[in-house]
């Protein structure tokens, strides 16, 4: 089938050119002496999967703070489309359609894993605040908290305690917290940390589902390297908070800074 | 429309279930029994026993919307109980005339007054730490005893005021007898505040069950997550407590319709109150709003007829002097019956017993 117009958005291809979503200027953070994030300049074009990689204490969830306002950085700026968000709180940067995971699972443990989304889209929508109606009128929220769910394979457990999940379903469900937001950018902080291996190809899985979908800026942080390189489309590499190389994965894994702070001389990729 | 999700069947069975479940019944069971209080046990021991259960449920419940669902210790709500009931009692006793416009004038007043300090004491603590609260609630509560005492001029100080009720309300009201029962203006007032207790505890029930009810229970579970969220957790737990120390005024006001008289000591009390409305709160079970129907019958119950016990040891056992000493020193029963609550029901009564039902399904 083929209408007028389809083919030259092909060749444009509008979205890849667009401007970054995200952008940081010389974004610095120090703590007493150490500068955990040195004027990190990085730009996240939309709709792209970008990992950012770096040994341990790079920085890298640090630099996530700072973009997800955990933190105030020292120095430099973040820009959201082009708007200067450094002094916006976590919460309004939440709004403003950024989702943070946490490297820690964050969910609501007593609550019934649907409330935990349920909560989510209600934060979303905005009517949080409403407190004069039967929670139990707004069916329509918890068939969009199940269908989310089902995203992320856990149906079946929705009448569970949160707390009752093992790990990996935890972090499924952390995820799902994330979509229910329907965030722009998704911050995903080793989404698989602390994980049984057998329960990390669900959350390949997931994640390959919703990048498909391309409807999402993913950011991503990882130590699991097969699962980087088959997943993004960019790689940002951060060493003692200073970023030293941004490409796609095949410029990384080429790249002989990055193997000599990283990948130990090209030894340890395959 | 698609298939039913398991969700979807889930709320559907539990809503046809809703009229018949053995808790329905219970609670409509429970509530024609403090109606029929009157005319089964007409002595004035136990109708004003049945009212300041219903009154003091009330309260421990709007307690509970702090404890409970926000997750807030306070030691002012005995504070807001007492500042609703002096407002009732400034309109219809000590400066103004008993009408029905001054009666409910002085619950507007009381509503106003609590809703106005209750925000301000949320701004003042809330954004320092929770602890805070219940410091500068306690510290507020002393003040408010101390004010209450001194300014003997504006508050009747020591002595208190006493109320008068207007029309069907007054004691010497008498409508005569109706099913073998006298309706006078007591019986009256007592089905008067029963129906408000019963709306105040309904509101109670829809605003936990609300959608605000459920971030409050997110925020409570992890303030963190509910943030990272985007949700401003200040304002929801402003609003609780607004809401909770509101209902507390009100209660005051009924209190003090019911008992016709406030002082200090009655009516703002911190151990005579607030303490009570916290063992209640502990002794029913946190987080589940009936936990205070049931903390306020175990504990009003026990208070009046441990006393009695001690009678009844004499008729039965009079050789038994130990047994006479230990009740004649009735506290100390008391006491030994809250510890032993505590131990068997670590989450109050009512929650350890759905902890239980919960587990055996």
């Amino acid at each position: 089938m083929k209408e007028t117009g389809t083919g030259t958005l092909g060749i444009e291809m509008p979205e890849k050119n667009a401007d970054p979503i995200i952008e940081t200027k010389d974004l610095t953070i120090r703590f007493g002496g150490h500068v955990a994030v040195d004027h990190v300049n990085l730009r996240i074009e939309p709709f792209v999967l970008k990992s950012i990689i770096g040994p341990n204490g790079a920085g890298k969830t640090t630099l996530f703070n700072l973009m997800t306002g955990q933190y105030r950085p020292t120095e430099g700026k973040v820009f959201m489309k082009r708007k200067d968000i450094t002094r916006l709180s976590a919460a309004a940067r939440t709004r403003l359609g950024m989702g943070r995971s946490f490297q820690l699972t964050n969910i609501f443990p007593l609550l019934t894993v649907l409330e935990n989304v349920r909560v989510a889209i209600q934060s979303r929508k905005g009517f949080g605040l409403n407190f004069w109606r039967n929670y139990l009128h707004f069916s329509r929220v918890e068939d969009e908290a199940y269908s989310i769910l089902k995203d992320v394979l856990l149906d079946e457990k929705w009448a569970l305690l949160a707390s009752a999940l093992t790990h990996g379903e935890q972090r499924k469900l952390e995820i799902a917290i994330l979509l229910a937001l329907e965030p722009e950018v998704l911050f995903l902080d080793e989404p698989t940390a602390g994980m049984p291996q057998e329960e990390v190809p669900a959350i390949l899985e997931i994640l390959q589902r919703i990048k498909e979908a391309g409807d999402r800026t993913m950011l991503l942080v990882e130590h699991k390297m097969d699962m980087i390189m088959t997943l993004s489309d960019t790689i940002a590499v951060l060493q003692e908070g200073r970023l030293i190389a941004d490409g796609d994965p095949e410029e990384i894994s080429k790249s002989e800074a990055v193997q000599e702070a990283y990948l130990g001389g090209g030894a340890k990729r395959e | 429309m698609a298939e039913a999700t398991p969700v979807q069947i889930f709320h559907m069975e539990e809503k046809r279930r809703q009229y018949r479940s053995g808790g329905f019944f219970l609670k409509v069971g429970l509530l024609a029994l403090f109606v029929l209080v009157p005319f089964l046990f007409p002595s004035f021991k136990t109708v004003d026993l049945a009212m300041q259960i219903i009154i003091f449920a009330t309260l421990v419940a709007s307690f509970d919307i702090l404890l409970g669902y926000t997750g807030i210790l306070s030691f002012g709500h005995g504070m807001f109980f007492g500042i609703g009931a002096y407002c009732v009692a400034f309109l219809v006793g000590k400066y103004g005339t008993p009408s029905y416009a001054n009666l409910a004038l002085g619950f507007v007043i009381a509503a106003l007054v609590a809703s106005v300090l209750a925000l301000v004491i949320s701004f003042l603590s809330l954004r320092v730490k929770a602890i805070f609260f219940a410091m500068i609630t306690l510290a507020l509560a002393e003040l408010a005893i101390v004010l209450a005492t001194k300014l003997s001029g504006f508050t009747g100080g020591e002595d208190g005021i006493s109320l008068n009720m207007p029309g069907v309300l007054a004691v010497s009201f008498n409508a005569g007898n109706f099913l073998g029962l006298e309706i006078t203006g007591r019986i009256l007032t007592y089905y008067f505040i029963l129906l408000a207790c019963l709306g105040l505890f309904l509101a109670m029930l829809r605003f936990t069950h609300s959608p605000l009810g459920r971030v409050l229970q997110a925020i409570r579970d992890n303030v963190e997550r509910a943030e990272a969220l985007g949700y401003k957790t200040f304002v929801f737990q402003a609003i609780s407590i607004t809401f909770g120390c509101v209902v507390a005024a009100l209660v005051g006001g009924l209190y003090g319709m019911w008992v016709g008289y406030v002082n200090p000591e009655s009516c703002l009390g911190v151990l005579s109150i607030m303490l009570a409305i916290l063992l209640m709160c502990i002794i029913g079970g946190m987080g589940t709003l009936y936990g205070g129907i049931v903390g306020a019958a175990f504990f009003m119950i026990t208070e009046t007829f441990l006393p009695d016990l001690q009678h009844l040891a004499k008729d039965f056992f009079p050789s038994a002097v130990l047994l006479h000493n230990v009740l004649e020193r009735w506290h100390l029963v008391l006491g030994v019956l809250f510890i032993l609550v505590v131990i068997f029901f670590p989450k109050g009564i009512i929650g350890s017993v759905r902890e239980f039902i919960d587990r055996r399904k």
